[in-house]
């Protein structure tokens, strides 16, 4: 579904030499599969998302959805790219102030089909537990609670890619895992593929391959890098512990964590 | 705080690009707000101290006068009796008549004055450049130099002077600069020798008032002499009396002027607040900072306070400069119709009152602008103060609707106005001033209302803009901006509609006045020249019998008219000739029966008054009062009437009557009716034939007439238009600025709409929207307490001061007004919104 060929872009900081926050990204991501993109701040995680956005124009390489070639998409074609084939997820929850939960949710929808937008994507709502609290205002919301009606705002339009960045980032761990899961379970319930970027290797390891981007660099997941000292997801194996466990092994434990199947 | 160290955050601040963009943005804001406010107060200070001025420098240190009560003055040798009263240090003749000064480009209408030579040395400013010898022999006068050159005279070369019918040739001797009379270089001024004057004007032997300076401790006893002397057929009153009987005849134009200035300010004052809410976040992240590094709340104030006065002080500065150029380009003519009987300047008085009201608005507006943000941080925790949780109403407990005291306190202005509307219509003003707090009150209420319908609408007939719009227009994030900017346009459009409602209701009983007054007869022969559009200048009748001799002319008759004083009030008698088809206008009848005021009038004895006199005096139908004219005479009132237009009153009285009266068989205009199948062209010719070429006289149709009189009226009430436009425009911006900044700082949003899939021309539509319904809501509550606003007024105008009006509400007044503001405001928001809506959605690098 989504394919990256040799993906680069470069930024100038100041009068310096440019830096390569992507150098070479090449990755193919399956319908319905969780990808997750490991690294640490700066490492080029979000600007990789960016360009699948079509957000960035690469300086060199292709980003291709169902063959289609994105980025050299015009600004229209790229915004319908983004409300039809979409959802982001993000570190700051970003929500319309002063909407309701259910206008919240609806954002995209009203674009497409207004008149029946909100009742569209009540179900939804509801099924991310929020079907109680329709008539609030977004900034009413906790912080998880925030986040899942960005979940409902990015799987509104019934998109075939979830983009999200960090989006555990402004949480608690408990509360970080409870909504990792629920992404990762209402993700698996309609087939959506997710790309997800994080420098949390307990949030990597509910994704079923886990990439490792360093210094805008794709590499096979190794988990001698990770930081050491991080615990092991829901006890049940270790993300970062040199050598317990490989990509597979990661994945399997985040999957018990979220208690998916 | 030290002083040094407020000084040096405020210099780190200024070195980031945004935060001296938004202070300028607020520094406009408030110079905008205070030229509005500042130029109306100058525009009406200007008109009562022109008079003022002039009655000050002429008199000088004089206390009272003697004054005669017709055009005709009185013998000059009262004046030594005047001298040989005891207590009487001085007594100065003055000869005063208006005059038109004719030059090779032009005429001007001039009050001629002819000094005595003593005032060169014992009376004010205005004569001590000239000399003794100047004003006791030359045979020459002096212009004011705008007068000078609006007829293209220059000194030392002829021109001519109109006084009554009498033409004389005479040489400009001086023309007086600004260097020598000062402002009353803008007065319509001529001055002559007072001997030199009686032979211009035909008086010779005769003087209009002699100016009298008592010893100290004397001026009541030679008062009683004076009156003693005056024996009823001239008034004693103080030297300065000119000063007040113009304030009362300027009294609706000045309540009018002052009604707008109160909007002024307050459009003024919403402006500055408008900007300063741009900078409200910049601050907010400032008192954030600063309670985060430990400083207490007195040095977060004291801080801010700085802020307040340099914003304030700029602003202000900015606002003087403004407003003095804008009632220097809008403001520069006065009301004309009262230069018929007063001596009215042009000259722009700026009094330190005007400037003290204006700063103090200015600086007022800065500092609750500054201090604003406070409310919400200072009570939260400092490590929150800068977050978007705490934007007002983000968070829990914040107030997002109006308190049920907030509309209670609306309703009961709303009931104080309509009290005052159904049991003291004389107090307009404060009644407008109550209907203006009701309006602010509850303008959350409504607006509130207005936003249901829209999101009622915008259910009905779903689309992502109008849904955006919705949201934007409750969120209680920018609540506090949406009202100012709907309040600022509520105001402005409240102030235009109720305004100019009444000055269109005002306008439409004048024009019928001067239909009615002026259709009794098809032709008019009258002095000519602009100062005598009402008809109040004698002539002998010289030529009446050849005139009604002339083919086409089927009748002609004597109509008389003039000024005489009444108390305080410079009233208008008019004495249409008994031949009248209608001596009393009948939309000018107040009370009385008609067609028995009609009889009695032509039997004479009997007289119609203005309503506002005949309350002054406790006169009702049938009293009898005793007219103080030259010659008094006692009349019986047959009815009250409208003050005829002209806004100190009228007295209608028999034409034979006023002859008796005024003691001479004068006329003051011929009423001509025509043949039935006469040309009105021909006859006129016929009729300027006959009088000859310097006859003084001028023949106009009655259309002409009344033309002139809607003309004159019309520029009377210009001011207010005037005015009104400008505050209209000035609302516009405000909004506008305010609007476009609100766009700008919700780039972020905009952007993360885009990157939900949003494309720009669907975030244009829903930018558009929101500002055409938040402007919109705001003038449209605005002109409908202004259609209050406007009943209130009219009521007021012919109540109070008597005038004519037509009642009718001001629809097309409230439709435009809105229009312009709305269309004005969402025009100059497009093209930020166009620009903002095309912005790439934001990109994070990491």
């Amino acid at each position: 579904m989504l394919e990256l060929r040799d993906l680069v872009k470069r930024y100038r900081v100041g009068e310096g030499e440019p830096i390569r926050a992507v150098d070479g990204v090449s990755l193919n991501v399956g319908n319905g599969e969780l990808l997750a993109l490991y690294g640490p701040s700066g490492s080029g995680k979000s600007t990789l998302l960016d360009l699948v956005a079509a957000l960035l124009k690469p300086d060199s390489g292709e980003v291709l959805f169902d063959g289609l070639e994105i980025s050299a998409l015009s600004e229209e074609g790229a915004a319908r790219y983004r409300l039809h084939d979409l959802g982001f997820v993000s570190q700051q929850a970003d929500l319309l102030p002063g909407a309701l939960v259910i206008e919240n949710a609806a954002l995209k929808l009203w674009l497409s089909d207004p008149r029946r937008a909100q009742a569209r994507v009540r179900p939804l709502l509801e099924r991310l537990g929020l079907g109680d609290r329709l008539k609030q205002r977004a900034e009413q919301l906790s912080a998880g609670e925030r986040q899942r009606l960005t979940i409902a705002l990015a799987l509104s339009t019934d998109p075939r890619l979830v983009l999200a960045d960090e989006p555990t980032g402004s949480l608690d761990s408990k509360r970080g895992r409870e909504v990792l899961g629920l992404l990762r379970e209402v993700c698996k319930e309609r087939g959506v593929a997710m790309l997800l970027a994080t420098h949390d290797p307990q949030a990597a390891a509910f994704a079923d391959r886990v990439f490792e981007l360093r210094d805008g660099r794709l590499r096979p997941y190794e988990p001698a890098a990770v930081a050491p000292g991080a615990r092991a997801v829901g006890g049940a194996g270790a993300v970062g512990v040199a050598g317990s466990a490989g990509p597979a092994g990661v994945a399997g434990s985040a999957r018990a964590a979220a208690g998916a199947s | 705080m030290a002083l040094s160290s407020i000084l040096r955050i405020y210099r780190a601040r200024l070195r980031v690009r945004a935060v001296v963009v938004q202070e300028l943005l607020a520094v406009l804001g408030i110079g905008v707000g205070v030229a509005l406010l500042f130029a109306s107060q100058v525009a009406s200070t200007s008109l009562n101290g022109s008079v003022a001025e002039l009655s000050k420098d002429l008199v000088g240190n004089m206390q009272l006068q003697l004054q005669a009560r017709g055009p005709e003055g009185f013998d000059k040798k009262l004046l030594y009796s005047v001298r040989r009263i005891p207590g009487v240090a001085q007594a100065l003749p003055v000869l005063q008549e208006q005059a038109d000064a004719i030059g090779p480009t032009g005429r001007e209408s001039v009050t001629l004055l002819g000094a005595a030579p003593s005032f060169a040395h014992s009376g004010g400013p205005l004569l001590r450049r000239f000399s003794t010898a100047q004003l006791a022999g030359q045979q020459e006068l002096g212009l004011p130099a705008p007068v000078a050159k609006a007829i293209g005279a220059e000194s030392l070369l002829p021109i001519e002077v109109q006084v009554g019918t009498r033409i004389s040739s005479t040489l400009l001797g001086a023309t007086l600069q600004e260097g020598d009379i000062g402002a009353l270089v803008n007065s319509p001024v001529a001055i002559a020798p007072v001997a030199y004057a009686e032979q211009l004007t035909g008086m010779v032997g005769k003087v209009s008032r002699i100016f009298v300076k008592t010893e100290a401790g004397h001026e009541a006893e030679v008062r009683a002499s004076l009156v003693k002397l005056a024996a009823g057929r001239l008034n004693v009153e103080p030297a300065d009396f000119d000063s007040t009987v113009f304030a009362k005849a300027a009294a609706p134009a000045n309540q009018s002027a002052e009604l707008f200035s109160a909007i002024s300010a307050l459009v003024g004052f919403m402006f500055a607040f408008n900007a300063l809410l741009i900078t409200a976040g910049l601050r907010r992240e400032l008192v954030g900072e600063l309670r985060r590094h430990g400083a207490t709340r007195a040095m977060t104030v004291g801080t801010l306070l700085f802020d307040a006065l340099i914003l304030g002080v700029l602003g202000c500065a900015l606002g003087l400069i403004l407003g003095d150029a804008l009632s220097a380009a809008l403001f520069a003519g006065n009301p004309g119709y009262l230069s018929y009987a007063f001596p009215v300047g042009s000259q722009r008085i700026v009094t330190w009152q005007s400037v003290a009201i204006a700063v103090g608005a200015g600086m007022l507006a800065a500092i609750v602008g500054v201090l604003a943000p406070l409310r919400s941080t200072l009570s939260r925790p400092p490590r929150r103060s800068a977050r978007v949780e705490d934007l007002p109403g983000a968070g829990p407990g914040v107030d997002r609707g109006p308190t049920a005291a907030t509309l209670a306190a609306g309703l009961a202005c709303l009931i104080a106005t309509t009290a005052i509307l159904i049991f003291d219509p004389a107090g307009a003003v404060l009644g407008s001033l109550t209907l203006l707090a009701a309006l602010l009150l509850l303008l959350p209420a409504l607006f509130d209302a207005v936003l249901a319908g829209f999101e009622r609408v915008q259910r009905m007939l779903p689309s992502a803009a109008m849904s955006l719009a919705a949201i934007e227009l409750r969120a209680p994030v920018t609540r506090t901006r949406s009202l100012a900017i709907a309040a600022t346009g509520a105001v402005a459009v409240f102030g235009s509609v109720a305004i100019g409602g009444a000055r269109a209701n005002l306008q439409g009983g004048l024009n019928r006045t001067a239909k009615d007054m002026n259709r009794v007869a098809d032709v008019w022969v009258s002095v000519s020249g602009a100062a005598n559009t009402l008809g109040t200048t004698p002539f002998r009748i010289g030529s009446a019998a050849r005139l009604a001799q002339l083919p086409g002319v089927r009748s002609l008759a004597i109509y008389r008219g003039g000024f005489l004083d009444i108390g305080d009030r410079r009233v208008w008698a008019i004495a249409p000739p008994a031949s009248s088809p209608a001596p009393i206008p009948a939309s000018q009848l107040l009370e009385g029966d008609l067609a028995r005021a009609d009889a009695r009038l032509r039997a004479g004895g009997w007289t119609v008054v203005s309503k506002a006199i005949a309350d002054e005096r406790h006169l009702q139908i049938g009293s009898s009062f005793l007219l103080p004219s030259p010659h008094p005479i006692v009349l019986r009132v047959a009815g009250l009437s409208t003050n005829i237009g002209w806004p100190p009153g009228a007295v209608i009285l028999n034409s034979a009557d006023y002859a008796r009266a005024w003691g001479g068989a004068e006329a003051s205009a011929y009423n001509i009716d025509l043949q039935p199948n006469a040309s009105p062209a021909r006859v006129i010719a016929e009729i300027g034939r006959a009088l000859g070429p310097r006859s003084g006289l001028s023949v106009q149709t009655a259309g002409q007439r009344e033309l002139e009189w809607r003309a004159s009226s019309h520029e009377g009430l210009a001011r207010l238009s005037q005015i009104s436009v400008l505050v209209l425009i000035a609302a516009a911006l405000a909004m506008a600025m305010a609007m476009a900044a609100m766009i700008w700082q919700r780039r972020h949003q905009i952007a993360y709409l885009k990157r939900q899939g949003y494309r720009r021309g669907v975030l244009w539509r829903g930018l558009l929207c929101e500002s055409a319904v938040l402007v919109g809501a705001g003038c449209s509550i605005g002109a409908l307490f202004g259609l209050y606003g406007q009943v209130l007024l009219s009521h007021a105008l012919a109540h109070v001061t008597g005038f004519p009006v037509v009642f009718s509400v001001g629809v097309t007044v409230a439709v435009s007004s809105v229009a312009l503001v709305s269309v004005a405001a969402a025009t100059i928001v497009a093209v930020p919104g166009y620009l903002a809506a095309g912005m790439k959605p934001s990109v994070n690098p990491g």
